[in-house]
């Protein structure tokens, strides 16, 4: 369905344009109906105002017909009193008569002008002096004037007639045809009849008795003066370019016999014939036709009125014109003026229409881009949308939402680290606490072997060492032997000092605790080794915070764990370095820490496990039990060394001894006892 | 103490290599020495005869040394008794002193250290009771 395609891409379109495209169809619907509405209004208003105009004028020129007409049947009656005329009937003398008549006939601009005896019959034609003596009794004005009344109107006069007047007039009045489109059909192509504006007067004596008849008549046929007069009076002559602005005809039936209409050559337009239309409504209808009509080379707006003779016959009709362009040209102007209004209508409304569609759409655009970058996890983002209507409310609502989104991540990722440095803590203790229990269950087992193995081993040393010195005090000259033999005894000794290296670490003495500075044992240590180690190239340094506090502990065994992780860091730097001691609170305040970071050749990854481990050693010398036992006494008092070692890059050696002095102590001092 | 009144010590020690070895120490210094492998042996020969010092191995398989060292202090108040261990806890010795040794040697020892403390046992009267502390 193409409708529904189109509603669809319609619904699609961006919110902006869907609003002015549905504000736009209102306004040219609205705007195409206004104007619908008002060119009819206008329309029928001008064509009103026309139509009232054409028939007043048309009244106007009916007047002007009127006062020729009247003005033919006062020269009658007047001059029928007049004294040369009755004096003529009476005495039956005509002479003179005849050129007094025409005198008058042509100053009043008469055709015809004739006087009959009271019968009826023609004593003088002013118009054809020779021509007389017919009977005119038979012409309705004559016979009315006859009957002693004065009779004007119009009337149809025959070739006949009018050939008793003079050639000129039947010349006047014949008319060939002009082929005229839209003219109704007739059978023949021309017309010799006139019509004539025609007036008849009786004459009397004193006595009131009837002497004879006056009559005059006035041929229309190719007679301008009556339609120039009427367009003259009417219209005033103007023109409207090029063409006269009013016209006026007469019609003898449906024929033009004097306009002032002219035809495309600039002639005057008689002998063409009025449309059918109007023909049937006027000629044929007798009615009063107002409208539009093309009239020979131009619309006009029309008004026809039949002229009727005496006896109200329709003999032809009088037609008055107005040019119809300045009134469509008008009509234009106003239409101009009011589609160019409407014009300006739209551009304004589209121009109020896009900012109100801009206002609507642009915050909906930004908080569009800033829901993007929301969604992207910028919470920080705010709108900067003010204003109080809908638009205003939603983006403080945006504003809201976000910043309350904000401070739930921030929560949530406040909650999130707390909850990964918990883990690490933990996890970090329960590695401590792994490697501890791994180290003193190893220590545990360890301690019951070395007693068993101390026992069984310090028996054949004994004998060894006691057989080696009864044979040295034998051979007291022989030296080589003496040689051997102290070897044997020394290897024996230091067998001995092994194992019980080995039950010491086993053993684990009880410790003597008393209250002590760990700094003054530090220092005590340092005295001690501070020279040996000075020759081999390598400087002590301490970086003690004297304001620890006192703790309770076994001082000669602390003395020892420091001396052995000394000792370790010097072997650790045979080409000399420095060893920086460290003493201070650890951060949660419940353990003194004691730090030795020498710059040594570091300890290789995979045996940093075993260093505590008894007998663990690479150097070629010593037991292997320094450390294990340092790492003993520390346990017992309820701390823990810790190491971290690059290999080439040194190690730290972190000694932890919590304030309060650890739980083994109840376990010793029954070993004391 | 003349010569015709040789002193007599009693080494006992389950392990013959230790009796021996210190046996052999010893003769040097013209003690008469004998030795028993253990508790019982010990006791049956300090019925028949009296020694001036017993030399007492602390563990010993049957009779502990430190129930020798008592039976030997009510049969014999005025031998000296010498523990000798090669498991030596302070526990042990606290004991040990405390029981009435004259003294407490950790094996393995020179025989010079051994005969010291012979000599001192023999010639330092009857000090024997008085623990070293």
């Amino acid at each position: 369905m193409p409708i529904r395609g189109m509603v669809r891409r319609f619904l699609d379109l961006s919110l902006r344009r869907k609003l002015i495209l549905s504000f736009l169809a209102v306004i040219t619907m609205g705007g195409v109906i206004t104007l619908m509405i008002g060119t009819r209004i206008e329309h029928q208003t001008i064509v009103s105002l026309a139509e009232a105009k054409v028939r007043h004028d048309l009244a106007s020129a009916w007047m002007v017909y009127h006062e020729r007409l009247n003005g033919i049947r006062d020269l009658m009656q007047l001059s029928a009193d007049r004294e040369f005329i009755t004096e003529a009937l009476r005495t039956g003398r005509p002479d003179g008569l005849a050129v007094r008549l025409n005198g008058i006939r042509e100053k009043y601009g008469l055709d015809t002008l004739t006087l009959t005896d009271a019968r009826g019959r023609v004593i003088v034609r002013s118009r054809r002096f020779e021509v007389s003596g017919d009977d005119q009794s038979g012409d309705p004005f004559v016979a009315r004037a006859l009957k002693g009344q004065v009779t004007a109107g119009t009337q149809i006069v025959s070739p006949d007639e009018l050939l008793k007047e003079g050639d000129d007039l039947v010349e006047r009045a014949y008319f060939k045809f002009v082929p005229t489109p839209l003219a109704a059909e007739r059978p023949e192509d021309h017309q010799e009849d006139g019509m004539m504006l025609k007036a008849a007067a009786p004459v009397t004596d004193e006595g009131g008795a009837l002497l004879g008849v006056l009559y005059g008549g006035l041929l229309f046929n190719r007679n301008y003066d009556l339609v120039d007069r009427v367009k003259e009076i009417v219209f005033k002559g103007e023109k409207y370019k090029g063409h006269d602005i009013g016209t006026a005809t007469l019609f003898q039936n449906d024929l033009r016999i004097s306009t002032n209409v002219l035809d495309d050559q600039g002639n005057r337009a008689v002998g063409t014939r009025v449309s059918r239309e109007v023909n049937e409504a006027v000629l044929g209808r007798g009615m009063f036709y107002v409208g539009r009509a093309f009239v020979v080379t131009a619309w006009y707006i029309t008004a026809y009125e039949p002229i009727r003779d005496i006896d109200n016959r329709i003999i032809g009709m009088l037609y008055v014109g107005m040019l119809e362009r300045p009134y469509i040209d008008l009509r234009n102007r106003v239409m101009a003026t009011f589609a160019g209004l409407a014009g300006l209508c739209v551009l304004f409304l589209l121009a109020l229409l896009s900012f109100v569609a801009r206002r609507i759409t642009r915050p909906l655009a930004i908080m569009i881009e800033a829901a993007d970058k929301i969604a992207g996890g910028d919470l920080s983002h705010r709108l900067e949308i003010g204003g109080k209507d809908e638009i205003g409310q939603l983006a403080h609502a945006f504003n809201g939402m976000t910043a309350d989104l904000h401070d739930a991540r921030e929560d949530l990722t406040q909650w999130g680290r707390t909850l990964e440095r918990r883990v690490e803590e933990r996890t970090q203790q329960l590695r401590e606490t792994q490697d501890q229990l791994i180290r003193s269950e190893k220590l545990a087992s360890l301690g019951k072997m070395a007693a068993g193995v101390a026992h069984e081993i310090n028996n054949p040393l004994t004998a060894i060492l006691i057989n080696a010195h009864l044979l040295l005090e034998r051979c007291e000259d022989h030296p080589s032997s003496r040689e051997s033999l102290t070897l044997i005894a020394e290897e024996t000794t230091r067998c001995a000092q092994i194992v019980s290296g080995l039950l010491d670490f086993a053993r684990q003495t009880p410790a003597r605790e008393v209250l002590a500075d760990l700094n003054d044992i530090i220092d005590r240590t340092v005295q001690l080794l501070e020279k040996q180690a000075a020759v081999r190239n390598i400087q002590i340094e301490k970086n003690l915070d004297r304001s620890l506090p006192l703790v309770e502990l076994d001082k000669n065994k602390i003395q020892q764990v420091f001396s052995n992780l000394t000792i370790n860091a010097c072997e650790a730097m045979p080409e000399g370095g420095t060893l920086r001691i460290t003493s201070r609170l650890s951060r949660d305040g419940t353990r003194l820490e004691i730090v030795f970071a020498d710059t040594g050749v570091g300890i290789p990854k995979e045996n940093i496990p075993k260093l505590f481990d008894p007998f663990f050693t690479t150097k070629n010398f010593g037991t292997g039990l320094g450390l294990a036992v340092s790492y003993g006494i520390i346990r017992q008092r309820g701390g823990a060394i810790d190491v971290r070692s690059e290999v080439g890059r040194g190690a730290t050696f972190t000694v932890r001894i919590p304030l309060e002095s650890g739980a083994e102590k109840s376990e010793q001092s029954e070993d004391m006892s | 103490m003349t010569d015709l009144a040789k002193k007599v010590i009693l080494v006992v020690d389950d392990e013959p290599t230790v009796c021996k070895s210190i046996r052999e120490a010893l003769l040097r210094e013209d003690y008469e020495v004998d030795t028993a492998l253990g508790g019982e042996e010990a006791l049956r020969l300090s019925a028949n005869k009296k020694y001036d010092v017993f030399i007492v191995d602390l563990m010993m398989p049957g009779i502990s040394g430190l129930d020798l060292l008592k039976m030997l202090k009510s049969e014999c108040p005025s031998s000296r008794i010498i523990m000798i261990t090669g498991y030596p806890t302070m526990k042990n010795t606290l004991r040990a002193m405390q029981t009435g040794a004259y003294d407490f040697l950790p094996k393995p020892f020179l025989p010079s250290t051994l005969r010291n403390l012979v000599a001192k046992a023999l010639g330092g009267g009857d000090t024997g009771s008085t623990p070293a502390g």
